[in-house]
């Protein structure tokens, strides 16, 4: 088969007229399909992500649960080449992004947003430069070296901010955060990108469950408002069952189960977090989820 | 101590193998004696053999060690308490036994003490500089590929290899006597160490912000500015003082080759006369030594301080 | 909310945002103060260049080439004297051995009388610690220039300069190791009566032993580099032989010595390496 060869649009400078803002995503993308064909990765003997196949429509809001150890974290840092495929396609639209190299590579990254587990900021710059780097891949060679923005840059870094609660700490050192507040920042990061697609990996893993509630509410948000596509790696089952419109289960590095909420029973729930160990007993999963009832009931609320 | 330590393990154990167990210590006590006498031996034939090469018999030494006090002897100045602080006669003429007589050429010795201080700050800089451009592609875990990594190492190794006081010498040869040498040797010195001691403080940087601006689409040199650099400038700014620290005293010495500075008279003063200006010259190196250390020091823990409770 | 793009902010948003938080934006004043310092740097580093007259480096590229060319093209190497050479050599080597051991035995001495724990008067220590100050403050280079007026050419000055600036700088890390040794072993050993000598002997020198040896197996491989440099101002060893020839204008030589010099220096280290090893190993089993 062949690979059909990948050109990444140049934003046109016309479209940065103040206005034509919405056309611009329309006409550059349209509505693209990110598209998985036996994707697999490899270290060593170890397969982390095991022939993964996976169609994923733009502005879906989709999460990857499994147990540690599944592949999440791998398949999403293939996705934005943060590691390369050993085997298999990506692909969105026509384009091969498997294949990219260069600067059609770092459009990509920037065009796919990604937040960490431990976010992933530069500590000692403080907030407003670090959603500032966001901006990169649009920033000529000498003002990004200088680390000079200009006004309207400026701005939008304080609004994506202050989308999220954050504006009132832009100055300040990202690494004198609590951790909630850097995650924030690193979504706020991620807006500034004017990403495609919105990648988490495991964004709540490390937060309170009042944090953990503000971001995935900020993801939603983002998902629901602005059509950016979310995936997100999560270890929560109940979170997943909230948050997303689409469940994608992976086990030892394959796929087994891609479903809407409602079809992920009990049983497809304990095979995913793997049976086998013995310690997944119908307890526990109940457990699991009445410890999250009042989480639920909170969002009911909200 | 270890003896009776294990004695008392070995008691719920089987006779044999505590038999075995001591026969086997006793061997290895007794491997290691041979190893120790032999240790000895080559100790003492190395020293042995020094002392010949570098006939450093007794009797040169019992003519040597009072000549050695006799010249302590003549570079310490008359001074005279009566006039220690006065100044110079209508003629102007330095009274002898004073402080003035002592230090006449006090103001020839400020300049060139200023020189020592230039030439060590230029020489820091220029090296630094060099050294901080060079230490990223010399960091493992940021070369962009093996090529760069391994040049960029080499090159580092070569710069520190040669003590600077050769390079000087060929640089004398090269371009004249004079400061700007010594300047080239030291720069190219400080290149060599300050870039190994970067790209180590490099490799210990944190890869998590690396992966934040990998992510949203940066290029190597961005990566570099905004994801590593932020990490490491402190560190780098305390290196790089301590070695403006050394600079100045090896910009003090290194005029022994003709490379400028202080180093350049000290030569003179020693090797041409035995009297009191060697003690002048000696005295204001060491104040200027002594001085630097402590505002580079003030300045490094200011600098620190700041960095991390702001 | 909109779809939020950069293109969308217009300058009515820039003016709230400049409102609500000013200081994330940039003034002139700032950029100032972001920026001198590099300024003063790079005005500092030109001007200092015109100051010492870095255009003459242009004006030696045919010196440089023709010194090149002389450091490769090696001729009528039979006429070398290499014995001559490898004396030089060897007498580096005893240099450095020499004033390494003899700077050793003075620093076991004189780091128990500058240690807080071991030394009970504040005068002595005060007294030998300004001492040690003022033989560490001298260069190595400045006590072989002086040491080879007072007792003439050759190793036996190189031999003293190394002695006393390793006195200077060994004693006062000896001091520190002592400083920083465990208590309460020393008071194990003063609790069974014994005497001043024996608690240094028995209380002291087992905990800070390793911490010597290994530091003075430092100082011989820095001192091994240095004996080369000493030399330089007619203290004996290879560097005598280096600074004859270049100003006889022999490079090809001056290229061979120091050759033999770098593989001798990088011999050493690997050497004192072993030894660090081969003696924390007897350390453990022992
Ligand atoms: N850089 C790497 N080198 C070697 N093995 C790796 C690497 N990254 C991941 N792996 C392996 O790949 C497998 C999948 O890891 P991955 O991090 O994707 O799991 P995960 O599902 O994200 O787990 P967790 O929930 O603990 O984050 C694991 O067996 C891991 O050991
Ligand atoms: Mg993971």
């Amino acid at each position: 088969m062949q690979r059909p060869r990948f050109v990444v649009p140049g934003r046109p400078v016309a479209d940065h007229r103040p206005g034509t803002a919405h056309s611009y995503k329309r006409i550059m993308w349209g509505a693209e399909m990110l598209k998985l064909e036996k994707l697999t990765r490899r270290f060593g003997d170890n397969i982390a992500v095991n022939a993964a196949n996976l169609e994923i429509p733009d502005g879906q809001m989709v999460g990857i649960i499994g147990k540690s150890g599944a592949g999440k974290s791998t398949l999403l840092r293939l996705l934005n080449r943060l590691i390369d495929p050993s085997d298999g396609q990506i692909l969105f639209g026509d384009a091969d992004i498997a294949a990219l190299k260069g600067n059609d590579l770092r459009k990509w990254r920037s065009d796919c947003a990604m937040i960490f587990q431990q976010f992933n900021l530069v500590g000692r710059l403080d907030v407003v430069t670090n959603v500032l780097t966001g901006r990169l891949h649009d920033l000529p060679t000498w003002r990004a070296m200088a680390q000079i923005f200009t006004p309207r840059e400026r701005a939008f870094a304080i609004q994506a901010l202050d989308r999220l609660g954050m504006a009132h700490t832009a100055t300040q050192r990202a690494e004198t955060l609590s951790g909630g507040q850097q995650q924030r920042v690193a979504i706020a990061r991620a807006l500034a990108q004017e990403p495609r697609i919105l990648l988490a990996d495991e964004p709540i893993a490390s937060l309170d469950p009042m944090n953990a509630k503000i971001v995935m509410d900020a993801l939603r948000d983002i998902n629901r408002n602005d059509g950016i596509t979310v995936i997100c790696n999560l270890h929560t089952l109940d979170t997943a069952r909230q948050y997303c419109d689409r469940i994608i289960g992976m086990l030892d590095g394959r796929i087994v189960f891609d479903g809407t909420p409602d079809l992920l029973t009990t049983d497809m729930a304990r095979e995913i977090y793997g049976a086998d160990a013995g310690d997944f007993n119908e307890a526990a999963t109940s457990t699991a989820l009445s410890a999250t009832k009042p989480a639920r009931a909170v969002r009911v609320s909200a | 101590m270890a003896d009776t330590n294990m004695a008392g393990g070995g008691v719920s154990a089987p006779r044999d193998a505590v038999a075995l167990y001591e026969t086997h210590r006793a061997a290895l006590r007794a491997s290691k004696r041979v190893w120790n006498i032999l240790a000895l031996a080559a100790f003492a034939v190395c020293l042995g053999l020094s002392v010949w090469i570098s006939q450093f018999y007794p009797e040169r030494l019992a003519s040597g060690v009072p000549r050695i006090f006799e010249y302590f002897g003549t570079i310490i100045p008359d001074l005279e308490w009566s006039n220690l602080f006065a100044g110079r006669t209508e003629e102007g003429r330095a009274v002898p036994g004073s402080l003035t007589y002592w230090y006449t050429d006090f103001w020839t010795y400020a300049a060139l003490i200023w020189e020592t201080i230039l030439m060590a700050i230029t020489a820091t800089l220029i090296g630094a500089a060099v050294a901080f451009v060079l230490s990223f592609p010399a960091a493992s875990n940021l070369a962009p590929n093996s090529w760069v990594y391994i040049l960029s190492r080499r090159f580092l190794e070569l710069c520190r290899g040669i003590p600077e006081i050769l390079l000087a010498l060929v640089f004398v040869f090269m371009i004249g006597i004079g400061p700007l040498a010594g300047v080239i040797a030291i720069a190219i010195h400080t290149a060599g160490a300050l870039g190994k001691l970067f790209s180590e403080v490099n490799e210990n940087a944190s890869a998590r912000p690396i992966d934040g601006i990998t992510a949203v689409g940066g290029t190597w040199m961005q990566k570099m500015v905004y994801a590593v650099v932020p990490q490491v400038a402190p560190n780098f700014f305390s290196y790089a003082m301590l070695r403006f620290e050394i600079n100045v005293r090896a910009s003090s010495i290194i005029g022994f080759v003709g490379a400028g500075g202080i180093g350049q008279e000290l030569n003179r003063v020693i090797s041409f006369y035995s009297d009191d200006r060697v003690l002048a010259v000696l005295i204001l190196v060491v104040m200027t030594v002594t001085v630097i250390d402590l505002i580079s020091e003030r300045i490094r823990i200011g600098y620190i301080g700041r960095e991390n409770f702001s | 909310m909109s779809i939020a793009a950069l293109s969308g902010v217009t300058d009515a948003d820039i003016a709230a945002a400049r409102q609500s938080q000013p200081d994330a934006f940039t003034t002139p004043a700032g950029m100032v103060r972001k920026w001198t310092p590099l300024a003063i740097a790079v005005v500092y580093v030109f001007a200092s260049m015109w100051y010492f007259d870095f255009a003459r480096l242009l004006d030696a590229s045919d010196r440089v080439l023709s010194l090149l060319y002389n450091f490769v093209v090696w001729r009528d190497m039979d006429t070398w004297a290499y014995r001559q050479i490898y004396v030089g050599i060897s007498q580096t080597l005893a240099m450095a051995f020499l004033g390494t051991f003899l700077g050793t035995l003075g620093a076991l001495g004189v780091g128990f009388l500058a240690a807080r724990n071991v030394m009970p008067f504040a005068a002595v220590r005060q007294i030998v610690r300004r001492i040690l100050d003022v033989l560490r403050g001298i260069d190595q280079l400045v006590w072989g220039l002086v040491f080879v007026r007072a007792v003439g050419l050759g190793p036996l000055a190189g031999v003293l300069a190394i002695f006393v600036s390793d006195l200077g700088t060994l004693s006062k890390l000896y001091a520190e190791a002592i400083e920083n040794i465990d208590r309460k072993q020393v008071e194990g050993v003063r609790s069974t009566g014994a005497g001043p000598i024996a608690v240094i002997r028995y209380g002291f020198l087992p905990q800070v032993l390793p911490v010597f040896i290994s530091q003075s197996l430092y100082f011989l491989e820095s001192n091994t580099r240095s004996a080369t440099i000493l030399g330089i101002v007619g203290a004996g060893g290879i560097g005598m032989i280096i600074i004859e020839r270049f100003r006889a204008s022999l490079y090809d030589q001056v290229a061979f010595v120091v050759l033999n010099v770098l593989v001798l220096i990088f011999a050493i280290d690997w050497l004192s390496k072993r030894i660090r090893l081969w003696l924390i190993g007897a350390k453990h089993d022992g």
